[in-house]
């Protein structure tokens, strides 16, 4: 709300508190709010002589509530009270003590502050006489159903996603993290929006300082509208410039918990299923729950497997490149035969080749995120079956190429983190390039550029490769192999926070001791 | 945030080794057995020996001086115009050092694999790598360092072992040699292919424990030095001090005269050239922030960063001015053997002068 364009019209009645005059306040508000087909003026009378009025938004209250819990007992009064003569001195206590049915009500003098919240969907009430207002929580949004979450499944593990109620996603860390440790801080961002964003983290265990420097950067934005919470993200990052996502977002609750139990802060705004997890290293990128929550065993190999997808998606092609066209004589005889019967009819150079193919699979996938799903089925056969058998008996590429880059787009796709799997997809093109231009020189030319870029990114002030480089003995346990989870003794040092233990380190004892069977 | 005192004597170590490790291992035993035939791993061995005595001198230096590099510590032993002097001298050497680096690795690259490739694109691009990361801050510096200690150590222990198969340990007999006339030049020559150790003077005062500096140049000195000797015995051990003199990079004929078992790939001297790119981009990386750094102190300026494009010509005309592979390497010997005088006797000399002067830098507290 613009406070100086108040104090311009209503310089002369005090313009910022409510003054009792009932007129004056109706008069403010409305003009405030201008003509609105939702907005409702209800003027009514307290306990039968005290002449009020109420203002809400229609849409955003639940109006049924209202009715039965506000509009009704002050109207009638409350029975207890029935024969006494009400007092304009003790009206206000009377009502807020005595009548009113809601539970979330108060009281409030700051005119700007009544317009902010009768825009968030609260129930406004000003009495003639009372210099305070009530202010009443009805607001009711229409919320969808909590769902699986879209970009992170997983087989074995919770299915409920945040939704874009901040108040549903809180309530669902809460039930996961029944402790009194959870601070939950919000903030209002956006010039016009006013869009609600909550802080949370563990006292006690999250590096207070970290706090500070998220609330410090939180209050430096500013923007007219948060459209989603990755206009946050792109505002709060270290290096905007760079491919790697230096926070992390998840729809996932349980991610988010395991994530704040480290001493991570999480970042949550009204209007996005999503949550920003901050500070982030580079191994998240390809961590998911099911690396913890599945057998060891079970778990290691799935990851094992990942990093090789991972590999996959951003050399194969590049390397495939390489070899063709500068290394020949690398690969096994009978390979190279069948590779350059396979590239007999192609008029291009193997680069030529593979950004082609790359290019149009990447076309692919744009499109078939875009279109209806019923279409997007009928795409995904036409565009990968039909156009790959054609393009290779066309000759514009060889079959091998085909493999190589299907390759690639499916080791992304393994990536659990989108945004991840995203920077990969795009330092894919310009490995492919150098590779087309010095071989494996040039390859490994791009890998050292990203390795080093990588090395010298931060987010919030926490190396980005960290358990590796600078090396930390406790974060190693979760880098390539995930330990057995009761040896994560401690949290990680990077992160600094304040709590290091876990749990005790008896529990590890504990646990390796021979078990005792029932039956002995 | 006051003085930036992070680094670990891990830290250190790894960015020791990993400067002094670089494309001077591949004509080592080139050098060493040309020196003394059979006696070639008796030379590498005093070679590491001489440089460990500069170095353990610098670190002497630095743990009297913890707040200061040589630049700055050799204004107050012998005074500021000589002091000067000598750390332009040093600034020098190591921007032709960094150049006949860069210039050899092209040349290797060229010969091997890029036959087509104009020399300047390869060199150029060498330094490009080195420059821009150059413009990170010391911790960067000393991440990306300890990164890439794999990379050095593994494709060198693999070729190490899977040559031991076919060496002939006649091939090390007699140990020290059959012509002892040339082997105090060969000491000198293999010294001054582990002289990047000499940045070491540099990372003091960002250590978070000076006093602690013996231990990370010795923990360094000796895991480059088995390297470097495991290297010339294998080489050694497989072609004979007579095949190995006519050969120009004996490491790289070593990587290709092995395989690797299931037939996945035809060679790998390739693979071993192109991972050894990471070991000559941390030289290069080293060396080329000592530069710019030591330039930065020696004009008493706040941010190195404004040298590291403008220093990029000089280095590459300078690498640009041998005329071929030959003569590249008389210079790489000429310069290197000259430049132990300042990476070992300078070093040396200015202790003595600080013990004599009793000149002593405080650690603020």
């Amino acid at each position: 709300m613009s406070l100086r364009f108040m104090k311009r019209k209503y310089h002369k009645a005090d313009p910022k508190v409510v003054s009792g005059n009932l007129e004056d306040t109706i008069r403010f508000i409305q003009d405030a709010l201008g003509q609105n087909e939702d907005f409702v003026t209800r003027r009514f009378h307290v306990f039968g002589h005290f002449s009020a009025v109420m203002f809400y938004f229609a849409k955003m209250v639940n109006e049924m509530s209202i009715k039965t819990d506000v509009l009704k007992p002050i109207m009638h009064g409350p029975p207890h009270l029935d024969d006494k003569d009400i007092h304009i001195d003790e009206l206000q206590d009377v009502l807020l003590n005595e009548s009113i049915y809601h539970s979330d009500a108060e009281l409030e003098n700051q005119l700007a502050t009544l317009v902010e919240e009768l825009l968030g969907g609260k129930t406004m009430i000003a009495v003639e006489g009372l210099d305070h207002a009530i202010l009443i929580a009805t607001w009711k949004i229409p919320e969808r159903a909590i769902d699986e979450p879209g970009t992170e499944q997983v087989v074995l593990g919770p299915r409920e996603g945040f939704i874009e109620q901040l108040g549903t996603n809180i309530a669902l860390l809460r039930n996961r993290l029944q402790t009194p440790g959870l601070r939950v801080q919000s903030k209002k961002l956006g010039r016009m929006s006013h869009t609600k964003v909550a802080i949370c983290y563990m006292d006690g265990t999250t590096e207070p300082e970290l706090v500070q420097e998220v609330e410090r950067r939180l209050d430096n934005i500013d923007i007219d509208v948060i459209g989603d919470i990755g206009y946050i993200e792109q505002m709060i990052e270290d290096n905007q410039y760079s491919p790697f996502p230096q926070l992390q977002t998840t729809e996932r609750p349980d991610k988010t918990v395991a994530n704040l139990a480290e001493g991570r802060v999480a970042i949550l705004a009204d209007g996005s299923p999503f949550a920003i997890l901050l500070p982030v290293v580079w191994n998240q990128l390809y961590q998911t729950p099911e690396d913890y929550s599945n057998r060891l065993l079970m778990g290691n190999f799935i990851r094992i497997v990942r990093l090789i997808a991972l590999m996959f998606a951003l050399v194969s092609s590049s390397l495939y490149v390489a070899f063709i066209s500068f290394h020949p004589e690398l690969l096994p005889t009978d390979f190279a035969v069948a590779v350059a019967s396979g590239r007999a009819g192609v008029p291009y150079p193997a680069v030529v080749e593979v950004l082609i193919i790359d290019v149009a699979m990447e076309i692919l996938r744009e499109a078939s995120i875009r279109l209806p799903t019923q279409v997007g089925t009928a795409l995904s056969i036409v565009g990968v079956l039909i156009i790959g058998e054609a393009a290779v008996q066309a000759g514009i590429s060889s079959p091998i190429t085909i493999i190589v880059v299907a390759l690639a787009t499916i080791g992304s796709f393994a990536t659990p983190s989108y945004t991840g799997a995203f920077s990969l997809r795009m330092l894919r093109f310009p490995l492919i390039i150098l590779s087309g231009m010095f071989g494996l020189y040039g390859l490994v030319i791009g890998i050292l550029y990203i390795f080093n870029h990588m090395l010298s990114l931060k987010s919030f002030g926490v190396p980005y490769m960290s358990p590796v480089s600078p090396g930390n003995a406790q974060g190693w346990k979760d880098v390539v192999f995930r330990f057995p989870l009761w040896r994560f003794v401690k949290r990680p040092s990077f992160l600094d926070p304040s709590n290091r233990e876990r749990f005790d380190q008896e529990e590890t004892k504990r646990l390796s001791r021979q078990p005792s069977h029932t039956r002995d | 945030m006051g003085f930036p005192r992070q680094l670990t004597v891990q830290q250190v170590t790894a960015i020791i080794i990993s400067t002094v490790l670089g494309v001077g291992l591949l004509p080592l035993p080139l050098f060493a057995v040309r020196a003394a035939d059979t006696g070639a791993p008796l030379v590498t061995f005093l070679g590491v020996v001489l440089i460990f005595v500069g170095l353990a001198f610098v670190t002497l230096l630095g743990k009297r001086f913890p707040e200061k590099s040589i630049i700055h510590y050799s204004e107050d032993i012998v005074g500021k115009w000589l002091g000067r002097i000598g750390s332009l001298v040093i600034i020098v050497f190591f921007t032709v050092l960094t150049a006949l680096a860069a210039r050899e690795f092209g040349e290797v690259v060229i010969i091997n694999i890029l036959p087509a490739t104009p020399m300047e694109v390869t060199v150029i691009v060498m330094l490009l790598t080195a420059a821009i990361f150059v413009r990170n801050d010391m911790n960067t510096f000393a991440y990306i360092h300890v990164f890439y200690l794999p990379v050095l150590f593994i494709p060198n222990a693999i070729i190490i072992a899977l040559s031991v198969g076919d060496s002939d340990a006649l091939y090390l007999q007699p140990l020290w040699g059959n012509d002892p006339s040339g082997m105090l030049p060969g000491i000198f020559t293999i010294a001054s292919l582990l002289q990047g150790s000499f940045i070491l003077t540099m990372i003091i005062p960002f250590m978070r424990s000076p006093e602690k500096a013996m231990k990370a140049t010795v923990w360094a000195i000796v895991l480059a030095g088995l390297l470097c000797l495991s290297i010339v015995i294998a080489t050694l051990g497989l072609f004979g001090p007579g095949e190995t003199q006519h050969l120009l990079w004996p490491t790289l004929e070593l990587a290709r005269s092995i395989t690797i078992p299931g037939e996945f790939l035809e060679r790998l001297d390739i693979f071993f050239l192109v991972v050894f790119v990471v070991a000559v981009f941390t030289t290069l990386y080293g060396t080329y922030m000592f530069i710019v750094y030591s330039l930065k102190q020696l004009l008493r300026l706040q941010d190195h960063k404004l040298f590291s494009y403008f220093m990029l010509p000089i280095v590459f005309v300078i690498a640009m001015l041998p005329q071929n592979t030959l003569q590249l390497y008389e210079i790489v010997q000429r310069v290197g053997t000259a430049g132990l005088c300042l990476t070992v006797l300078y070093p040396i000399l200015l202790y003595v002068i600080a013990r004599i002067r009793r000149k002593k830098g405080r650690m603020a507290a």
